[in-house]
């Protein structure tokens, strides 16, 4: 966020800043909470994981000589009489990024601790989040249903079913985790647990408005890894 | 840490607007990928379209989604720079997957 | 609940007069002395008050990593054991009644992921990063104690699932510690089963465990430094595990999604990394996949892991040595860039463990070429460590011996790596026994050296008292002379092209030309192996008996040998925290009154000394 005030150290910006910074003592990254940087880094390491799952993909439907199933055809809806590609799909990216709006909106609602604006945006991202989950389960029993099976699939290539249940299926274990974080923090917010430093179940640590931060950032990262599968997976 | 937390406080949150145009944008910017696939662009076009539209929503979460646009740079240098690795491995596999396509295609269709 | 907690806000000097007039013992305060305010709050702790919450599921980051030395120990011996089982079968076949060729390939299999991950990564990372990080930099504890606890069993479920494997039908996983698919999933590789399996969750958990883990050692590191610590004053150690942290943290992902893939293949039968396989004539149901996605992906882990280990080996060794020849560092900074260039380099170089891969054959001069760089910076390291030593006040103890037994090791292993990396002498030179003895001196005996170093080195910060000299110099001179007749023969077995991993000889000309070499080869095995129980009978003996160490034995300079109380206690500093006005290397300053200043004296007490700025 923008620059912290910080007694006997002047922040300068840009890359002077950043030598300014790294050479200084007690912390690197000033006035940054350090259970933000741990998500941060934690987020990095996330981002690792799911660069290799794509990777994998690249280079198993690369290097297969099977024709790999069209997406488009594959992901389509029929409603209304009329075959809509990837419509499912469009709307789960929809309500992800809806959810990622209320996630900002909670953790700037937070900050200026309003309590109520910030509970009912979590609970909302909460909510999004769960349409999200709810609308994976049936495309993956509609695909199921379809006869798409992890070691084969009526459509082309058996790794398509490979690839597409073990990157959605993990990417929907971690919204599935979001989800849990957000309603325990959603009921945490409303209690008034970081308005009063009132400490946590496990951690014993106090609470604070800039964990509703931390989450935010491990929420957008669900987002931004849906942006990745979107384009690599369904639209590629 | 409530220390630090509470200097913190007035600087850290930004007016709604950027937050809503962010938002905004995003949903245009799917919009305009899910078209992408709706007029079924194909070839070059396609794939610069979807890498276009999902490098620039990438881009819009990390940056103010994520406040990373406001962020020091000391943080930002840290969590770009390890992609240069997983560039490298995506560079490297690329050519991987051509050459395993290609060994493929010689032994099994042309015959080895 | 209130008690459980002390608040220290209080103790924190916040205003710049307080701290000038608060943070100097003795002498005149003086603009000089002048370090800034803290910027973080006091940690608060949670101090437990049962055995349960003291000792089992503890939040102190020294008694985590203490039961992660611990826990790491007994997994090295395991693997110790089956090494010996291993040597037992090649030096003197069929002397082992019971071991078949599966149990061979499980044991080499479980040796090489016992000693790679379970024992040297947690053994340094878990062990020293955990007792040595808060303590070297100045912090109370790490930033998150729980999920330091939460690492700590989570490493301890991955051993125990690691271990069940070798109860369940067909037993451990006999592919090689490598686990290359096809073979380590289908029938006829031992352990393809249940084996593999168990590997996988065993794996998927000690990563999860570590991330928690690593998480807390960089964030303790980079945002919870003591007032005046700044990243160019730290120690080496704390260099050396940064790193080596930050490279588990980006390359324990690969192994993650190889692991989980392989599992899926197995269990769900996909075909991630599987082809059209023919077995008697008949297509298993597998097709399509790309082996080499899997060696691609384990590399990916595999060579950043190979620094994982190396890289904290490094940084003790510079500490040890700099104290123990009482001079400073020799191009600290040149040190630090050199851990941190390795560091990034080792992204880059994973395939030269693939030359006879069959990958795009033009990759071989892509990784040929970075591997070669990597010499560069080490290289560097290695000329520091001899120029830190050169016209030292060297003591020549057991812990300067293990530093210089580390030296001379991995110079040893260090230049076979160059032959190595050359894709040209590789081929031939692949899946030989110069490949064993290559990587056992480079990764294997030199941060096996550097272990044995820093345990005698910290032994006396640890249980209050000295390890003893004389056991220590025969487990040193058994250890190193005995690692030599192992391992230097090896070399010569690569030579005339005795094939790694193979059960016997067979009526093959090894079968003459080799005997004699294995033969005394695994009879220095054994002499080694049992030489390292010197060590436990050393601590065991020593726990109640050594010499009292008392404050600083070694007149070191650097915070961990700095708190008031030895062994530290929980909290590490009692009242205040230290302020730190220098790097942790001004020994033998000219003008000073004693060797070593530490890095708290404040400039003003030694304005009359040549002391250098840092």
């Amino acid at each position: 966020m923008s620059d912290p005030k910080i007694e006997g150290f002047e922040l300068k910006p840009g890359f002077s800043g950043m030598a300014k910074d790294t050479a200084s003592d007690q912390t690197m990254f000033k006035g940054v909470h350090w259970g933000k940087a741990m998500m941060w880094i934690f987020l990095l390491s996330d981002t690792f994981i799911f660069s290799c799952f794509l990777i994998s993909y690249m280079k198993g439907r690369g290097s297969t000589i099977v024709d790999w199933p069209n997406a488009s055809e594959v992901f389509g809806l029929h409603v209304f009489g009329v075959d809509v590609p990837l419509l499912l799909i469009a709307i789960m990216t929809f309500v992800l990024i809806t959810s990622s709006g209320t996630m900002a909106l909670a953790v700037k609602y937070g900050y200026e601790r309003n309590k109520k604006m910030c509970g009912w945006l979590i609970l909302a991202t909460a909510i999004g989040g769960l349409t999200f989950v709810g609308m994976q389960a049936f495309e993956w029993s509609k695909l199921i249903h379809e006869g798409v099976r992890p070691w084969e699939n009526p459509f082309g290539a058996p790794q398509f079913g490979s690839f597409f249940f073990m990157i959605t299926g993990f990417h929907g274990t971690h919204v599935t985790f979001g989800v849990i974080f957000l309603f325990i923090y959603a009921y945490k917010t409303f209690a008034g647990h970081y308005d009063e430093g009132k400490r946590g179940w496990f951690t014993t640590m106090k609470g604070d408005y800039v964990e509703i931060e931390i989450l935010g950032l491990y929420w957008h990262f669900v987002d931004l890894v849906w942006v990745f599968i979107f384009a690599f997976f369904y639209l590629w | 840490m409530s220390n630090t937390e509470e200097k913190k406080q007035d600087s850290t949150t930004h007016k709604i607007g950027i937050y809503l145009w962010i938002w905004g944008l995003l949903f245009v910017l799917s919009f305009f990928s899910y078209m992408v696939d709706w007029y079924q662009f194909q070839g070059m076009l396609r794939w610069s379209l979807i890498l276009f539209f999902m490098f620039l929503k990438a881009g819009l979460i990390m940056a103010f989604f994520m406040h990373l646009f406001w962020e020091r740079y000391a943080l930002v240098n840290v969590l770009l720079w390890p992609m240069t690795a997983i560039a490298c491995f995506i560079f490297l596999m690329v050519s991987e997957f051509k050459y395993t396509v290609f060994t493929r295609f010689f032994y099994f269709v042309v015959g080895g | 609940m209130s008690d459980e907690y002390e608040n220290k806000t209080g103790y924190q000097a916040q205003s710049s007069e307080s701290i000038a007039s608060g943070s100097i013992g003795s002498g005149v305060a003086s603009d000089s002395d002048y370090v800034r305010p803290a910027e973080n709050a006091e940690q608060d702790l949670y101090h437990g008050h049962s055995f349960i919450t003291k000792w089992v599921f503890c939040q102190d980051a020294k008694v985590i990593g203490v039961q992660y030395f611990l826990l790491a120990t007994f997994t090295g011996v395991i693997g110790l054991v089956l090494s010996w089982l291993m040597r037992l079968q090649l030096g003197f076949p069929g002397a082992a009644g019971f071991m078949t060729a599966e149990h061979y390939y499980q044991f080499v299999t479980m040796h090489g992921m016992i000693m790679v991950v379970y024992f040297l990564t947690a053994l340094f990372l878990g062990g020293f990063g955990n007792y040595l990080i808060p303590l070297m930099v100045g912090a109370r504890d790490m930033v998150f104690p729980y999920l330091n606890m939460v690492s700590f069993w989570s490493f301890f479920v991955a051993v125990a699932v690691l271990l069940a494997s070798f109860f369940v039908p067909g037993g451990p996983t006999g592919s090689g510690w490598t686990l290359y698919p096809p073979q380590a999933i289908l029938e006829g590789t031992p352990g393809s089963g249940m084996g593999i399996i168990l590997m996988c969750v065993s794996l998927i958990l000690f990563v999860a465990g570590f991330t928690m883990g690593g998480l807390n050692y960089l964030i303790t590191i980079l945002q919870a430094r003591t007032r005046g610590m700044t990243l160019m004053r730290m120690p080496l150690t704390v260099w050396g595990i940064f790193t080596a942290t930050v490279l588990a943290m980006l390359a324990f992902p690969a192994l993650l999604v190889g692991s989980l893939m392989m599992m899926l293949d197995k269990l769900l039968a996909t075909s991630f990394f599987m082809p059209t396989i023919l077995k008697a004539g008949e297509v298993l149901e597998y097709g399509g996949g790309s082996p080499i996605l899997f060696q691609h992906l384990f590399w990916f882990f595999g060579h950043p892991e190979v620094y994982i280990v190396a890289l904290p080996a490094f940084g003790i060794v510079s500490d040890l040595i700099s104290v123990h020849s009482r001079k400073n560092i020799f191009g600290y900074r040149m040190m630090v860039w050199a851990i941190v260039g390795i560091g990034a380099l080792s992204f880059f170089v994973w395939a030269h463990h693939m030359y006879v891969s069959g990958m795009n054959p033009w990759f071989g001069f892509f990784f040929a070429t970075t591997t070669l760089i990597i010499a560069v910076p080490t290289a560097m390291k290695v000329y520091n460590w001899i120029l830190t030593l050169w016209r030292g006040n060297i003591r020549l103890n057991v812990v300067m011996l293990w530093c210089l037994g580390f030296i001379v090791t991995f110079v040893n292993g260090g230049i076979t790596g160059i032959f190595l990396g050359n894709v040209s002498v590789d081929v031939p030179l692949s899946d030989t026994y110069f490949v064993v003895a290559h990587f056992h001196m480079v990764m294997g005996i030199a941060p096996l050296m550097v272990i044995m170093g820093a345990v005698y080195h910290w032994f006396p910060l640890v249980a209050g008292r000295f390890l003893n000299e004389t056991l220590g110099k025969w487990h040193f001179w058994l250890t190193f002379l005995g690692a030599y007749s192992i391992y230097f023969p090896m070399h010569y077995l690569g030579f005339i092209g005795v094939p790694r991993r193979y059960f016997e000889m067979y009526d093959s000309p090894y079968m003459t030309s080799a005997v004699g070499m294995n033969e005394f080869i695994s009879t220095a095995a054994f002499i080694v192996g049992a030489a390292q129980f010197i060590l436990i009978f050393n601590i065991i003996k020593t726990l109640k008996t050594g010499k009292p160490a008392g404050h600083n034995p070694w007149q070191a300079n650097s915070l961990e040998w700095l708190t008031p109380s030895v062994p530290p206690e929980h909290g590490n500093w009692g009242e205040k925290l230290p302020v730190v006005h220098r790097w942790p290397y001004d020994f033998s300053v000219p003008g000073a009154k004693e060797d070593y200043i530490t890095q708290t004296t404040p400039p003003s007490e030694v304005k009359d000394t040549a002391v250098e700025k840092t």
